[in-house]
């Protein structure tokens, strides 16, 4: 009996030799990234990039690992806070801020290829922050107004034209007006459409360029959510039990043809195309207030490096294979972006009307405000919203208490 | 003199002699395990809520009591501690009700029983995120099979948005995690059930108590100490759920299903305000463990008489 624990003991030794001898197995370094999950973008595409950057690769292996949009920045922040970033990760332009506040992301420009980088539109690098490159532009487009012409022929001028024709196509329970997600999900893109048709800002600028206060409870800000809890309460013209719709719930209802409006992004046609839609569609501007000017939204995303990952010199191997028109291209026709860079811009497939219609929005677009914290204000603003549409609160009272909990926040 | 050192010896003979150091090598992996992922980072959410964070969790101010008094002078922090009374009590109460009868519904002698019992442990075996999933399907509002099914018999022909209206997400989010807690409670009460010998029940019928009664005075006092650790356990569960809630409805429409876990959560991952999510994991941890106490004091008690 005293003997046994000698043995196990031994026992025990040599079962963590063998395992360590396991371990020990020399493997490639590997670049991980973590790869957001578009509208449109298949497995059989992120499975293809990787397995043909692999075979070429001769020192390094990179895993992509999909990521639902949702997901991201969870698990990037998981990530970093167990000192075990990926070497990239698609990301929303805006966090890049946060990330830069903790140091956490690496300047793209000194690992990717200046060819790579050159072949990028200069509109594009939203990512360009007080003069360093910290991401490198993936996605990035403005939202237009795509038409079910199989249910109305009419391309709104205005707000107040668009919701006219919404109660004209409105069939309770079988067609609807306009499409309006009423569940909080990643961003703040529908309230957004309105707010900046009716012309308004998120925040007063003060005179030295930084953000001062939160503008949202501004009379377009009201006018804007007014237009929506009226259009989604009064009128009854978006689609059936939309406050428990976030945008990827309610879009399928748009593909489905059973809605007139959809204030959407470039995935619409190749959305469509996967949902089998058959119905024809047209797109156009969305449409400002009577009285106001164009302003729609655009967004962009970036891919961001991490200053702690192990292998960023091999991760700019990767971007510069990626950014190349035979995947970068088809990546963007998947997603339905128009292309960030140059070469791709010009392929025939991205000539046609909707490719067009973009190019024509993002011209009068505006980007979200890029500051430190917007997720907290995004959640703010969702609440707010939400409200609402529950008849918890006004437009002004509920707006009014989320100016001031974001500019609490910001402090 | 002589005595304490001989004590002091039994001690040392007591906490290291060969049958001791083979406990401790056993049950080094186990402790070191816990130490690594559980004790840790209860201690450090107790560390990060005296301090502020940045976006990565990182302590970055010394803040001593504030975030406490933050987080308490919070009107909705307090509507948040009263949403989660109300979901555990109702979710516990429910669901060891209804456990109750279909345990005693199982209990009786029928051809097809043993059936019935797989049957009612599915939802139970089934993974809860899988189940929340499922159940969002069935609640949607314009392809969903509940209201499809209200509709086309006629039953409800204008239904709720279950998960877009306050109180019909409440009690839908609600319905998800009962629908999966009862089997635990209806196979605690049947194994408890099986346990009362059968003999009482006889003499009960000799003496001409009836079904009510027999249940009443014999049943009933048979799964005392089954119904306190089960009720007991289903509180902490419930009041812990995370998945049913964040799956459904992310604590929404406008808060209604917003509970203390969600809340923690939320913070934590998608504010990035780590230090205010801190705060209120500490409150759960203190509303938990009080309730453990209370209900082991009770439970002891019981026992001991």
């Amino acid at each position: 009996m005293k003997r046994f624990p000698k043995i196990l003991a031994i026992l025990l030794a040599v079962v963590l030799v063998i395992s360590l001898a396991g371990c020990a197995k020399k493997e490639k370094p590997k670049v991980t990234f973590y790869w957001a999950l578009y509208d449109g973008l298949t497995e059989q595409f992120r499975a293809d990039l990787e397995t043909a950057y692999n075979k070429q690769a001769k020192d390094h292996q990179v895993q992509i690992v999909p990521v639902k949009w949702d997901e991201v920045q969870n698990k990037i922040t998981t990530s970093l806070a167990g000192g075990t970033p990926p070497e990239l990760s698609v990301v929303g332009t805006r966090w890049l801020l946060d990330y830069m506040t903790t140091n956490s992301i690496a300047e793209v420009s000194q690992y990717v290829s200046k060819a790579t980088l050159d072949n990028i539109a200069p509109g594009a690098m939203e990512a360009k922050i007080k003069g360093k490159l910290m991401g490198i532009p993936i996605a990035a487009g403005a939202r237009i107004l795509a038409i079910n012409t199989d249910l109305t022929k009419k391309v709104p001028a205005t707000m107040e034209e668009m919701r006219d024709e919404a109660k004209k196509i409105t069939k309770a329970g079988k067609t609807y007006g306009v499409i309006m997600p009423g569940k909080s999900h990643t961003e703040t893109t529908d309230f957004c459409y309105y707010f900046y048709a009716a012309g308004g800002d998120y925040f007063a600028m003060n005179a030295d360029g930084t953000y001062g206060k939160c503008t949202i409870n501004s009379d377009a800000g009201v006018k804007a959510l007014t237009f929506m809890a009226d259009m989604a309460l009064k009128d009854k013209s978006v689609q059936d039990g939309f406050t428990a719709m976030t945008r990827m719930d309610a879009h399928p209802v748009f593909y489905a043809g059973k809605a007139g409006y959809v204030l959407i992004g470039a995935w619409v046609e190749s959305a469509m195309k996967q949902a089998n839609a058959t119905f024809k569609v047209q797109y156009a501007q969305i449409p400002p207030f009577q009285g106001q000017k164009q302003a729609g939204l655009i967004i962009t995303d970036s891919v961001a490096m991490f200053a702690k990952a192990k292998n960023l010199k091999a991760a700019g191997q990767f971007i510069d294979f990626f950014y190349q028109d035979a995947w970068k291209a088809k990546f963007d026709e998947a997603i339905g972006f128009p292309p960030v860079t140059i070469s791709a811009g010009k392929l025939p497939q991205f000539q046609t009307p909707l490719y067009k219609t973009l190019g024509e929005a993002a011209l009068t677009a505006k980007p979200w405000p890029l500051i430190a914290g917007w997720d907290e204000f995004n959640t703010i603003i969702w609440d707010a919203c939400e409200k609402v549409f529950q008849g918890k609160a006004t437009p002004k009272a509920a707006l009014d208490e989320a100016a001031a909990k974001i500019d609490a926040a910001k402090k | 003199m002589h005595s304490v050192s001989s004590h002091e010896l039994s001690l040392k003979q007591r906490l290291w002699n060969p049958e001791a150091r083979l406990a401790y090598v056993l049950m080094a992996p186990t402790v070191l395990f816990l130490a690594a992922f559980l004790f840790f980072p209860i201690g450090y959410v107790f560390v990060m809520s005296f301090f502020r964070t940045n976006k990565l969790s990182e302590l970055t101010e010394f803040v001593g009591l504030a975030n406490y008094v933050e987080r308490l002078k919070d009107r909705e922090f307090w509507e948040t501690v009263g949403r989660s009374m109300v979901w555990t009590a109702t979710g516990v109460v429910v669901k060891s009700l209804m456990g109750m009868v279909i345990a005693l519904l199982l209990n009786v002698e029928y051809k097809g029983r043993k059936v019935m019992r797989m049957l009612f442990i599915i939802p139970w075996a089934s993974s809860v995120p899988i189940s929340a999933l499922l159940w969002q399907w069935v609640y949607h509002p314009e392809f969903g099979l509940l209201n499809h099914t209200l509709k086309a018999t006629g039953i409800w022909t204008n239904p709720p948005t279950w998960l877009g209206e306050q109180l019909s997400a409440f009690i839908a989010c609600m319905w998800v995690d009962i629908w999966a807690g009862i089997p635990f409670f209806a196979l605690v009460f049947l194994a408890g059930m099986q346990a009362i010998p059968p003999e009482l029940y006889e003499s009960g019928q000799i003496d001409g108590v009836n079904g009510r009664q027999a249940f009443r005075w014999i049943t009933l006092p048979g799964l005392r100490d089954l119904i306190l650790i089960s009720t007991m356990l289903s509180a902490i569960w419930t009041f812990n759920d995370f998945n049913v809630i964040y799956i459904l409805t992310r604590g929404g429409p406008a808060g209604a299903t917003n509970i203390l876990t969600v809340s923690v959560y939320m913070n934590a991952f998608v504010n990035l305000k780590f230090d205010k999510a801190a705060v209120t994991a500490v409150f759960v941890f203190l509303i938990l463990t009080a309730v453990s106490i209370v209900y082991a004091r009770f439970y002891f008690r019981k026992e001991n008489d």
